[in-house]
């Protein structure tokens, strides 16, 4: 190592000498480096100072880490609120909040009560906002109701739609004309309902092939659900303009999610875009984005309760335990504690008769390894000072020596 | 396509094998199926990685400038 000009032979010994790791020695190293002209004995006193330090820190051997985690997300859970909305996180979008969130990020759930994203875009999308627009249409599923009246005739049999021109120009920024879009909607009525349309103009009428009430209103029934652009999950979209350190950018944000199909639209900064379901986020980026949006949606979660003085350390454990295996896994009888070797541990969590039941059915043998086993024994738990075994006398000075 | 590598959520992954990977199985006393895993079908896995091989995860952590993490491939 001949990089650093101030740490002389002397002061590297000094440095090696302590516990520290590798990472904290070169942090020791830069820093003598950056100050210039620090004496041995000043290097010894820092570097005794940062060693103490770090083994204050470090963790206990057979210290029960999981135990010590539990119970720091736990209490702070208590102290969070019950009720599942409220509060528009950014831009009026309603999130779940509190606790509701905490329970759904730690259950694995499929999908998250209320499914958001947060888009960021790309270049010019993001410095203009008639470009972040353009986006915005994308995203957003565009049903009938939005872009013009719809009206039905009982007399005629008929449903009749005037579509409004300035909404098709304003949705459908890369025509240029209305009559294309208009006939573009007609064909995805025909085929979405299966009836014959006529257009003229703005106007668009169909009705049932035979002349029936019911139908007819069936069929308005459905050309409401229809989604003409955009994509079906995303039911609105809010853009706003965000400060930067070197200026403003658009970003979007969604209710309801689609992340695969966003990350490719044009536009979207693929990149720093996100949503709120840990699932999409494993299955379009993989298990190392999923640890890390578990870790940054439970901090985030606390945080917003004002719980922020939880350990990140903590939220890591619970994310790289739920990441284990390479997909995502729920903390709890379905999950990870459904799935440990004892039989004891499993029934001392929740429906201890059906674990029991089907041990007993299976012949299920408990080898007693474990914390929660040796707690319902009454024996010994192996950690902490359970752990360690005395031995009196030793094997080489028998007490005929004396 | 869109390349997961370089979103802001993926740390890199490296596939490791020979000398390195004997040295980190031995400095942590592990054999390689006690390794976490990840799945052969994961997007963020480089195309090479294959079932079986040892994947070494450079994250930016939280509590330190970068933690190492190591993920055996898995079906």
């Amino acid at each position: 190592m001949t990089e650093y000009d101030h740490v002389t032979d002397d002061i590297k010994a000094v440095v090696e000498d302590t516990e520290l790791p590798r990472r904290l020695r070169r942090r020791v190293y830069d820093t003598i480096e950056g100050r210039e002209g620090v004496s041995t004995e000043q290097a010894d006193e820092i570097a005794r100072a940062v060693e103490a330090e770090y083994l204050d820190a470090r963790i206990e051997p057979l210290e029960p880490a999981g135990t010590v985690s539990a119970q720091s997300i736990g209490e702070p859970g208590t102290q969070m609120t019950m009720n599942t909305f409220h509060y528009a996180g950014v831009a009026e979008i309603d999130v779940t909040q509190g606790l509701p969130r905490l329970i759904e990020l730690v259950d694995a759930r499929k999908e998250p009560d209320t499914p958001m994203m947060t888009v960021y875009l790309e270049d010019e999308y993001a410095e203009n906002r008639e470009k972040a627009r353009e986006v915005v249409w994308a995203l957003e599923a565009t049903k009938i109701l939005a872009l013009g009246d719809v009206s039905t005739n009982v007399a005629d049999m008929v449903v009749r739609i005037d579509l409004n021109e300035e909404t098709l120009l304003e949705r459908w920024p890369t025509v240029d004309a209305a009559e294309p879009i208009a006939e573009e909607i007609a064909e995805t009525i025909e085929d979405a309902l299966g009836v014959d349309t006529r257009h003229q103009g703005m106007a668009i009428e169909f009705g049932p092939s035979e002349p029936s009430y019911r139908e007819l209103l069936q069929l308005v029934e459905e050309l409401r659900e229809i989604v003409f652009k955009g994509i079906e999950d995303i039911s609105r979209v809010v853009i706003r303009k965000e400060e930067l350190d070197d200026g403003e950018e658009f970003v979007l944000y969604t209710e309801g999610s689609a992340f695969g199909d966003v990350l490719r639209i044009e536009g979207v900064d693929a990149s720093r875009s996100t949503c709120n379901n840990i699932h999409e986020i494993n299955e379009e980026l993989g298990i190392e984005a999923a640890r890390e949006a578990i870790i940054n949606e439970t901090i985030d979660t606390l945080r917003e309760q004002g719980l922020d003085d939880v350990n990140v350390r903590h939220l890591m454990l619970v994310a790289d335990i739920m990441t284990n295996e390479g997909t995502i896994e729920s903390i709890g009888r379905h999950g990870i504690s459904g799935s440990k070797d004892s039989v004891l541990a499993r029934a001392a969590f929740e429906v201890t008769v059906n674990h029991l039941l089907d041990a007993a059915i299976h012949g299920e043998s408990d080898d007693l390894n474990g914390i929660i086993e040796n707690v319902i024994a009454g024996k010994p738990v192996s950690i902490g000072t359970g752990d360690v075994k005395l031995r009196m006398g030793s094997m080489e000075t028998s007490p005929a020596d004396d | 396509m869109v390349d997961v590598s370089q979103h802001e959520l993926v740390p890199e992954h490296i596939p490791i094998e020979g000398a390195e990977l004997d040295s980190v199985l031995e400095e942590y006393g592990l054999d390689r199926t006690d390794l976490p895993e990840i799945t052969a079908d994961d997007p963020a896995l480089p195309d090479e990685a294959e079932t079986g091989d040892v994947i070494k995860i450079v994250r930016d952590s939280r509590t330190a400038d970068t933690s190492i993490s190591y993920r055996l491939v898995v079906e």
